[in-house]
């Protein structure tokens, strides 16, 4: 007896449209030693490009510092290797002359200034963001969402244009002229973005935790000092560096609130003066732009764990 | 959560924002107020430096002129040429938005994201041969006589053409460090951040010297053979040239912010979606192309909205490389005049001391640009929907 031949299978694959079909591309390699030979080339491309970029990123750093170590502090040279390596020996010559204070280039009062703008302004900026951030996250009142779109609204209107009112206002207030004044511009400046990321970091943390520690007696101000902000250290960290940041290397506001005795300049303005003065001591400049670029990278190289971790929070979630 | 109730409730709310909103008042709101006030007057600048000392009250040398400093702001921009000049304009750009709108669609309707380029390429042929049929380069002439529209553009166009720089060169690099097998990461890493970590006044200084005529750049060129010592690349009078350079050094001090940001975004897809799609055969062109992109656009969409509107208001580095680049007389925009350089200068520069009702004229600038960033900004909040979670 034949058996009737089996009918093709009506169901061939499954009809729902939600299966992804990946593109079959055939370029799959067929044995294990060609695909490590495929990852041994990406692996060599990727290098290759790795130290084209390091160079490209670090050159202008390192050209800084070439100049810095020069012995004669000069700026142009023809020669070409004199770019990249320190041909002419190094010295020590610019760091001590400018460090030294002479009446033109008084470089430590500039760094007192920057640094008690800059601590300020972040030790400013915390305390107004973290309550300005607990208040929009914790509680719930009618114009709340008013307030956020308020803020990022009121932002949008670039400082730079706002120079001569504030000016105005700052002489109004006796202000003009002072560190203080330039303290004041720079932590309000730099409110909403630290604000929003300190509200947005709030957010993710559950608030079961606080009504636990409010059941056990907290009263609200106690739960927030410490509750609510040693869990989001990483978070307050990064806003009083972003504080830092603004105060110690910004110069547009700084040179329109205290452009003049230059014993009370910032490091931006006075660094700027040197550079288009008459005859430009390049070699005092590139040792006074190391100095000044150096603090700064180790503090971000330092904050960059937090910096993962404090940017995406509200981002990607997992 | 506080429970507090009542008067008790709006005193933590006042005592937690005051202090915000004291700072913001007065550094942005007055000045806002103070910009609008005196875009209706023809305020300059001898009167303005004046009133360091005096009181505000003493503006009495000051004229209302009513709506005078807009309309020379948009001169020459409401004659009905210049507005058949928009409508072509507009007319031209109208496939890009027919092209998004079916494509939206299409996405919303079917399950799997459809494959949506052929849409754009159609879009990008038909506005071209439309910019040919409705002879737009004439309008684009007649527009182009104006100031204001031209420093916006040219700020767009900056914006446009930076942004896939800075996403290119932060997703390849972070492509490789996001490789298992890569070794001294935290090495490489390290090193290429230092782009972002140095204060930008510096570093634009440095590479001002770079493009110089005597700078690194041309001593290489110069060395490598391609160009001799008489007639070196001049980068700073050329307008393209002077362009390009301020987006070379653009892409040099943001390219680690998108870095970081896609490579931790990267880090957190999960594997076993790649080792679902190496199970099924996929290349590595194809994972990286079906997964990794599409995974990515939550975190970068408002890192880009973001990033294109600080690029928007660029300064520091644009004025203190070009200073608005090769210059076409007073009071006029110079070939890399972003839009807040173009309102340094006008504000600022000694020329325009002669130019009557300068700052008046500025506060209109200032109060338009403040309009089209809040639109700006109020659109990003949509795109982004900041004020809800990512994962809705």
């Amino acid at each position: 007896m034949t058996t009737t031949p089996q009918t093709a299978s009506t169901v061939s694959a499954p009809s729902i449209a939600a299966v992804p079909a990946i593109p079959r591309i055939v370029t799959k390699p067929a044995t294990i030693i060609q695909r490590r030979r495929n990852q041994r080339v990406g692996l060599i491309i990727s290098y290759i490009i790795l130290v084209i970029a390091v160079i490209f990123a670090v050159y202008p750093v390192y050209f800084a510092l070439l100049v810095a170590v020069r012995p004669n502090g000069q700026l142009l040279t023809n020669n070409l290797i004199e770019q990249f390596l320190p041909v002419t020996g190094i010295s020590l010559n610019s760091f001590t002359t400018m460090i030294a204070n002479t009446k033109d280039h008084t470089f430590l009062p500039w760094l007192g200034n920057s640094l008690f703008v800059a601590a300020s302004t972040a030790f400013a900026s915390v305390i107004l963001c973290t309550s300005a951030a607990f208040a929009l996250s914790r509680i719930k009142f009618t114009g709340r969402n008013a307030v956020l779109i308020l803020f990022l609204a009121i932002q949008s209107f670039p400082a730079l244009l706002a120079l001569a009112p504030i000016t105005i206002l700052l002489t109004q207030i006796g202000l003009y002229k002072s560190l203080v004044g330039l303290i004041l511009a720079y932590s309000a400046g730099s409110l909403v973005f630290s604000t929003w990321n300190l509200k947005g970091y709030f957010d993710t943390i559950p608030v079961e935790i606080e009504e636990a520690a409010l059941i056990d007696g907290c009263n609200t101000l106690q739960s927030f000092f410490q509750v609510l902000l040693p869990l989001s250290l990483p978070a307050v960290a990064l806003t009083a560096f972003f504080g830092f940041l603004a105060g110690w290397g910004e110069y547009v506001l700084a040179s329109a609130i205290i452009p003049a005795p230059t014993s009370l300049q910032t490091l931006p303005v006075a660094l700027h003066d040197l550079s288009i003065s008459r005859s430009v001591p390049w070699g005092l400049f590139a040792a006074g732009s190391t100095m000044v670029a150096i603090p700064t990278m180790l503090a971000f190289l330092w904050m960059q764990r937090n910096l993962q971790s404090g940017l995406t929070a509200g981002g990607v979630k997992g | 959560m506080t429970t507090a109730r009542g008067w008790r409730k709006w005193s933590i709310i006042l005592i937690c924002l005051m202090p915000t909103i004291i700072g913001i008042t007065i550094v942005n709101l007055i000045p806002m107020g103070y910009n609008f006030r005196i875009s209706f007057t023809d305020t300059d600048r001898g009167i303005h430096n004046g009133q360091y000392n005096k009181s505000l009250d003493q503006m009495n040398t000051v004229d209302d002129v009513g709506l005078q400093n807009y309309q020379k702001l948009f001169s020459q921009l409401v004659s009905s040429d210049a507005l058949i000049a928009f409508a072509k304009l507009i007319i031209t750009l109208l496939p890009f938005v027919i092209a998004f709108v079916v494509t939206q669609r299409m996405i919303r309707t079917q399950l799997m994201r459809p494959s949506t380029w052929q849409y754009w390429l159609a879009a990008i042929a038909a506005a071209f041969v439309l910019w040919f049929v409705l002879n737009d380069a004439d309008g684009f002439n007649l527009l182009a006589q104006n100031d204001f529209f031209v420093v916006l553009l040219r700020s767009v166009l900056y914006v446009i053409i930076c942004m896939p720089f800075f996403l290119l060169v932060g997703f390849v690099l972070a492509l490789i460090l996001n490789n298992p097998l890569i070794r001294f990461k935290v090495v490489w890493r390290t090193l290429l951040i230092i782009p972002w970590a140095v204060p930008t006044y510096i570093t634009a200084l440095i590479w001002q010297f770079f493009f110089r005529d005597a700078g690194t750049i041309n001593q290489i060129f110069q060395s490598l053979g391609l160009e001799d010592p008489q007639h070196p690349i001049s980068w700073y009078n050329s307008p393209l040239l002077a362009f390009g350079a301020i987006v070379i050094v653009n892409v040099w001090m943001s390219y680690p912010f998108f870095m970081t940001i896609i490579l931790t975004a990267m880090q957190s897809i999960p594997a076993d979606m790649y080792e679902a799609a190496e199970v099924d055969g996929a290349s590595w062109w194809v994972r990286t192309t079906q997964i990794t992109i599409p995974m990515l656009r939550p975190p970068v969409i408002p890192a880009v909205v973001l990033s294109s509107i600080s690029t928007f208001q660029m300064f520091n580095t644009v004025y203190l490389i070009t200073s608005g680049g090769p210059t076409g007389g007073v009071g006029k925009p110079g070939a890399t005049d972003l839009v807040m350089t173009y309102a340094y200068k006008q504000v600022f520069q000694q020329q325009n001391q002669v130019l009557p009702g300068i700052y008046g004229q500025m506060g209109a600038f200032a109060t338009i640009i403040f309009v089209i960033l809040l639109i700006a900004t109020l659109i990003s909040l949509r795109v982004t929907n900041v004020t809800k979670s990512a994962y809705d």
